[in-house]
């Protein structure tokens, strides 16, 4: 991820949550956050408390985030955020509960006489992780008509290129769901599962031999040991969390959508 | 297969379904959707952690380090590279990988006290990893990566405190402080869970084959067989193993190993030297006076403080002072009592120290660059400060017990002020000193490791010269035992783990 990208993404979490821009530089931002924004990402929770028991007039902080230290030429001090910094961090995890749950209709331009009618959506991102002692993860994005419970893999692509917004365009008219929507994501959970289920785990299996291959090393240490010791227990309780494969599945975020 | 999902999203969604809660911004729900699928994991294997350390240019062997460990290891390895290639920073590289990868949520460093500040400075600011230091009123729940000294985290009640925790990962420094099995901190860390675990030493074999073997039984137990099997099936003894080839691949399956060479980088030389040092009459006298005190009373037959007395005796007669006045303290029957006398006579009575002034010979040859000296004994390291001081060289002394600042303060003042830095044997760890580039190992250790330690002080990355290293021997005393001895420890080093740059010469 360059720092142009994370610049963007950060003035654009500010903008989008009502906070003032004072500078913007192509290195760094300065930004007045909002009450919201300071409770959210300045870690002061007792500051709040305190301010809202007392009634005090509350000063909501200015920070100011520098993207690209390398081409920084002024003297600016901030705090350095690139990918791995903490702060970072904390700020693609706002990004993310703030991008979680939407409600977007296709957007139509110009005066048509007749109406244009959408049609309902649910749209899901999935992340699905494979643990053992390794990892790996995988983005699902799925699609389900509300009205014929058709689905679509590859969602999020395949509306990359519609326009959208929050507000509904003038002349539409929106189809009401035939398949409640708490209903389908229970489809598109199955379909994810499905599709776990359809997968190759030869790492699940891999991970399975070498944890068969530790423990016979662990017996082999204590081979003819009558009263094993706690570390025996220990070890074997260490293996197990080390090596036994799970999968987690995770939502992103997803939403309705309102399509033509 | 265990699957986790949480609801979580699903009562969300349900929430704004009712309009109970307003939707969200669809412009961060695409960023949103676009930073997850940028970080995305998608491959078990390869390193992460490099993108997310603008800030870091690890070596190509950290990296390949890191990897091995990870993939081929399981997350459970002996790091063992040569002294000053950066075994911090590939396991810091290891831990940042495995946070990135969600597998280590929570991770405990055990480390010598001295090194406490520097891993903290090195995790936080090299690595991001908000990593603190242990004080004794936090709740380890609330502490995701923890660095404290072994020393304290073996004593009750932190000891308790730190089983009770489910630590993901284990890094320990100077691993080879464990080389001990019957030591608190052995026994401690041998009931440790341990999922994934890191020993980081660059001497894993430091006297006997025996201390690698408890080593390994630490990490892996089994791995080399127990203690019976590993006896037999190697024929080991201390200083002997057989079928030598088989064993280091076993070791080499757990541990991995750097040697300068092998790194790709420039290393200066190091061109080591024993250096003869002829007694003269007089020290020779209370040497041999000292070598008989066994056969002159049982009261000093103890063969261990026999041979302290004559290793302080070939290191100065202030080392050597301090131990006879402890003997005459004990001693009960006057002929005892008057046989150490006369020795502390002859012993006071000597004007010339043969070593300190070769010592000092070495110093004035290498036209005022820093010269660094290791002593075994605080006795001489006064004596050398007040020696080198009568012939006008400026000196600083050195050792472990210095806190932080203090060392600080001191290495400064070498830098700085002083042609030449004292230290003790406790002083070899945890100091980097590049700018000099003559070592005087005026005492020689047991150990040919903490050899390898003094050396790696200069020795190291960021070294531009050749490095001198002088080993002061005074022939036919106990020293040349000590010479002997080391090149049979270094042999098995080198049969079991790998090669050994040179130390001696």
């Amino acid at each position: 991820m360059y720092p142009q990208q994370i610049h963007g993404y950060l003035r654009e979490l500010f903008k989008e949550n009502k906070c003032q821009i004072l500078s913007d530089s192509d290195q760094y931002l300065t930004v007045q956050l909002t009450i919201d924004m300071d409770k959210r990402i300045m870690n002061r929770p007792f500051y709040w408390q305190y301010l809202e028991s007392t009634n005090g007039v509350p000063c909501p902080a200015q920070i100011t985030l520098i993207t690209d230290k390398n081409k920084l030429d002024q003297d600016v001090k901030g705090e350095v955020v690139h990918l791995g910094s903490p702060r970072l961090h904390q700020l693609f995890q706002t990004i993310k509960e703030l991008g979680s749950f939407v409600l977007v209709y296709e957007k139509i331009s110009g005066k048509s006489d007749s109406q244009t009618i959408l049609t309902p959506w649910l749209g899901v991102n999935y992340k699905v992780s494979y643990f053992s002692d390794q990892t790996k993860e995988t983005l699902y994005s799925l699609g389900i008509n509300l009205m014929t419970g058709d689905l679509i893999e590859g969602f999020q692509e395949s509306i990359s290129d519609v326009d959208l917004d929050v507000n509904m365009s003038e002349n539409t008219f929106n189809l009401p769901y035939i398949i409640n929507p708490t209903r389908a994501l229970d489809r598109l959970d199955a379909v994810i599962e499905n599709k776990i289920q359809q997968d190759d785990h030869t790492w699940a299996e891999e991970a399975k031999m070498r944890w068969e291959k530790d423990r016979k090393v662990l017996e082999y240490f204590y081979e003819g040991v009558e009263e094993r010791p706690d570390s025996y227990d220990i070890e074997k309780e260490a293996m197990d969390q080390q090596y036994e494969a799970r999968i987690k599945i995770e939502i992103i975020n997803g939403g309705l959508f309102y399509l033509k | 297969m265990i699957i986790e999902r949480s609801s979580e999203w699903k009562e969300g969604f349900a929430k704004r379904l009712e309009n109970r809660e307003a939707w969200d911004s669809w412009k961060l729900y695409n960023m949103s959707y676009e930073i997850a699928k940028a970080n995305l994991i998608t491959d078990f294997r390869g390193l992460q952690s490099p993108r997310y350390l603008p800030n870091l240019t690890p070596l190509a062997h950290q990296l390949e380090v890191a990897e091995t460990v990870i993939e081929r290891m399981n997350g459970k390895a002996i790091l063992a590279d040569e002294v000053g290639l950066g075994k911090t920073i590939e396991a810091g590289l290891i831990l940042k990988e495995y946070l990135i990868r969600g597998l280590v949520k929570k991770a405990l460093i055990l480390v010598p006290a001295s090194l406490v500040n520097q891993w903290l400075d090195e995790l936080n600011q090299k690595f991001h990893i908000p990593a603190l230091q242990y004080k004794k009123n936090y709740d380890l729940n609330y502490c995701s990566v923890v660095v404290m000294s072994l020393d304290t985290a073996k004593r009750s009640p932190h000891k308790e405190n730190i089983y009770e925790q489910d630590f993901d990962l284990i890094i320990i420094d100077e691993a080879h402080k464990l080389k001990n099995h019957k030591t608190q901190s052995y026994e401690f860390v041998r009931n440790l869970k341990k999922k994934f675990c890191l020993l980081l030493t660059a001497t894993p074999i430091q006297n006997d084959v025996f201390e690698l073997f408890y080593l390994i039984s630490l990490l892996k137990p089994g791995h080399l067989g127990n203690y019976e099997s590993f006896q037999s099936a190697f024929s080991a003894s201390k200083h002997n193993v057989e079928h030598d080839e088989y064993l280091k691949e076993l070791v080499n399956q757990v541990m991995v190993r750097n040697r300068r060479e092998d790194t790709g980088i420039e290393w200066t030389n190091r061109n080591v030297e024993i250096i003869p040092i002829e007694f003269t009459k007089e020290e020779k006298e209370v040497y041999d006076l000292i070598s008989e005190l066994k056969n002159v009373s049982t009261v000093f037959s103890d063969a261990f403080s026999l041979i302290t007395l004559q290793r302080e005796m070939c290191s100065s007669k202030e080392a050597t002072a301090l131990t006879l006045t402890d003997m005459l303290e004990k001693c009960t029957k006057q002929e005892d009592i008057s046989y150490i006398e006369e020795i502390i006579g002859k012993l006071m009575a000597l004007e010339i120290n043969s070593k300190a002034e070769k010592a000092y010979e070495i110093i004035s040859r290498v036209n005022g660059n820093k010269v660094i000296i290791f002593t075994e004994y605080k006795g001489s390291q006064t004596y050398l400060q007040w020696y080198l001081q009568s012939k006008g060289i400026s000196s600083v002394p050195f050792n472990g017990k210095f806190n932080k600042n203090k060392r600080e303060w001191m290495k400064q003042l070498f830098k700085d002020q002083a042609q030449v830095l004292i230290a003790t044997e406790s002083g070899s760890e945890g100091i980097n000193l590049q700018f000099c580039h003559h070592v005087i190992n005026y005492d020689l250790p047991w150990n040919p490791m903490k050899l390898e330690q003094r050396i790696g002080r200069v020795h190291r990355l960021g070294q531009e010269h050749d490095v001198n290293i002088y080993n002061l021997a005074i022939q036919n005393t106990i020293e040349d035992h000590i010479l002997d001895l080391l090149y049979v420890k270094i042999g098995v080093f080198e049969q079991v783990v790998g090669e050994l740059d040179d130390i001696l010469s």
